[in-house]
């Protein structure tokens, strides 16, 4: 058990540390934003080649990659799976005309 | 369809067998268990035709799931599901070893008897608070509840207690400010067949509670839990209730055999509510003591202060010295089916 009563050092840290998550939360937004844009641009390239935009196989590719990149980095792969499901379809539907 | 792995099998085996099914265009669902995983297909199994499941490495056999629903089904996870609610101030456990007990007003009247109500069914060994905020009455000209400021005074009276709670939501404009406020959402039995609410509820990070509504087959009561897992919450707690049948004797008919039934049928959480069953205060202990008997995992009770006066049902409500005597009493039931009341200690949260 720790003090009850909050010391100053530990309440500057808590800050720090949420000062941090907020900047890599920016970062991962705009990593997002990055993604997004690569997939409306594979979606008219696909367009192009005449290929359909849903491809469950690439899309099956890419989650299974990144499980893998998962477990190698000591995290949980179930939850990292459904975030990327998450990325995956919002990526298809940024593809598919940008509704969202 | 479910895959049932080989005992040895290989993370990257798995990933595999995964990536062969979604490449067609279905989602898998993973449930390990200590001696077998359990790889569960989800979408049009038709597109499986063209998948060699059974030649693929790690794969020991390949089951069809004939039932309707494929994720509440009891072949498709390894173990039962225990659903853990709350956290911050408190939680309970479903489907673990202990018998959780929900009580609590039908409705929340004001913050008094709130709180009184809910220290007194804390003292006599309830872990959950019931109040309902929004009441769907069957006369549009009875007591329709506080609405935001009940959810308010529940989530007050949880810090105060400790104990998590549980209220309805009635329709989907409502989800976000409910999830804000309560540990766990109840679909009650009015709205079980409501899709649009279901579908909305998969997308919230809060235990369901879903009650069987009154005409409603356990079969459809298992396709309203499907319908809420497919949208991708999985942590439902189902309630039978009674339902309706020719006998007025009972305000409706306690489906005792449900119990089982559901056990057999789902690895999903099975409780009871004796009060909307009897619909009168003299039935709540003893179809309690038969809902534990028949292996039920907790109740729900309403409990009023003053069952005279209450806005709503008061017929059906148990006064707190009631509720005393009786959760003394269930103590012999949990018992003889080898189950306890009281919190989950965090081990045995994790192994069950």
């Amino acid at each position: 058990m720790t003090d009850s009563a909050p010391n100053a050092e530990s309440l500057a840290e808590l800050a720090r540390c949420r000062r941090e998550i907020e900047r890599i939360d920016n970062e991962l937004v705009e990593l997002l934003a990055k993604r997004l844009a690569l997939g409306k641009r594979t979606g008219e390239l696909k367009r192009l080649a005449g290929l359909p935009i849903l491809d469950p196989t690439r899309e099956a590719a890419v989650i299974r990659r990144v499980t893998e990149v998962a477990r190698e980095a000591g995290l949980p792969s179930e939850p990292v799976r459904e975030v990327f499901w998450q990325i995956v379809g919002m990526s298809r539907r940024a593809q598919d005309g940008g509704r969202e | 369809m479910i895959i049932i792995t080989r005992p040895n099998v290989s993370d990257a085996e798995i990933d595999h067998i995964r990536e062969r099914i979604e490449s067609v265009g279905m989602r898998t669902h993973l449930s390990r268990g200590e001696h077998r995983t359990i790889i569960g297909c989800i979408g049009d199994e038709s597109l499986l035709h063209e998948v060699p499941l059974r030649s693929l490495p790690g794969v020991e056999s390949v089951t069809p799931i004939l039932k309707p629903y494929k994720l509440a089904s009891r072949e498709f996870a390894v173990d039962r599901t225990v659903v853990r609610v709350g956290g911050r101030d408190g939680f309970a456990t479903f489907g673990g070893p202990t018998i959780t007990v929900i009580a609590g007003p039908c409705s929340v009247e004001s913050r008094g008897m709130l709180i009184e109500t809910a220290r007194a069914v804390r003292s006599a060994g309830a872990t959950m608070l019931r109040g309902g905020a929004f009441k769907p009455r069957t006369s549009p000209y009875a007591f329709q509840g506080l609405g935001a400021e009940a959810l308010r005074l529940l989530a007050d009276v949880r810090t105060e207690t400790g104990l998590p709670v549980v209220t309805e939501v009635m329709d989907t404009r409502q989800v976000d400010l409910v999830a804000e406020h309560a540990d766990m959402l109840q679909v009650g039995a009015r709205n079980m067949q409501n899709f649009a609410l279901l579908a909305e509820l998969g997308h919230v990070r809060r235990p369901i509670l879903l009650k069987r509504g009154l005409s409603a087959t356990i079969k459809e009561l298992l396709m309203a839990a499907e319908y809420i897992m497919a949208n991708g919450n999985h942590d439902i707690v189902l309630c039978e209730r009674g339902i309706r049948t020719y006998e007025t004797a009972t305000r409706n008919t306690l489906d005792i055999a449900a119990i089982p039934v559901l056990k057999r049928e789902t690895h999903l959480p099975v409780i009871v509510d004796p009060s909307h069953a009897g619909g009168d205060a003299g039935l709540v202990a003893p179809l309690a003591f038969a809902a534990i008997a028949a292996g039920a995992d907790g109740l729900i009770v309403e409990v009023h202060p003053d069952p005279e006066n209450a806005l709503s049902d008061g017929d059906q409500s148990l006064a707190p010295p009631a509720f005393a005597t009786m959760m003394q009493q269930l103590e012999a039931f949990a018992a003889a089916t080898g189950r306890s009341f009281g919190l989950d200690t965090p081990s045995a949260w994790a192994v069950a």
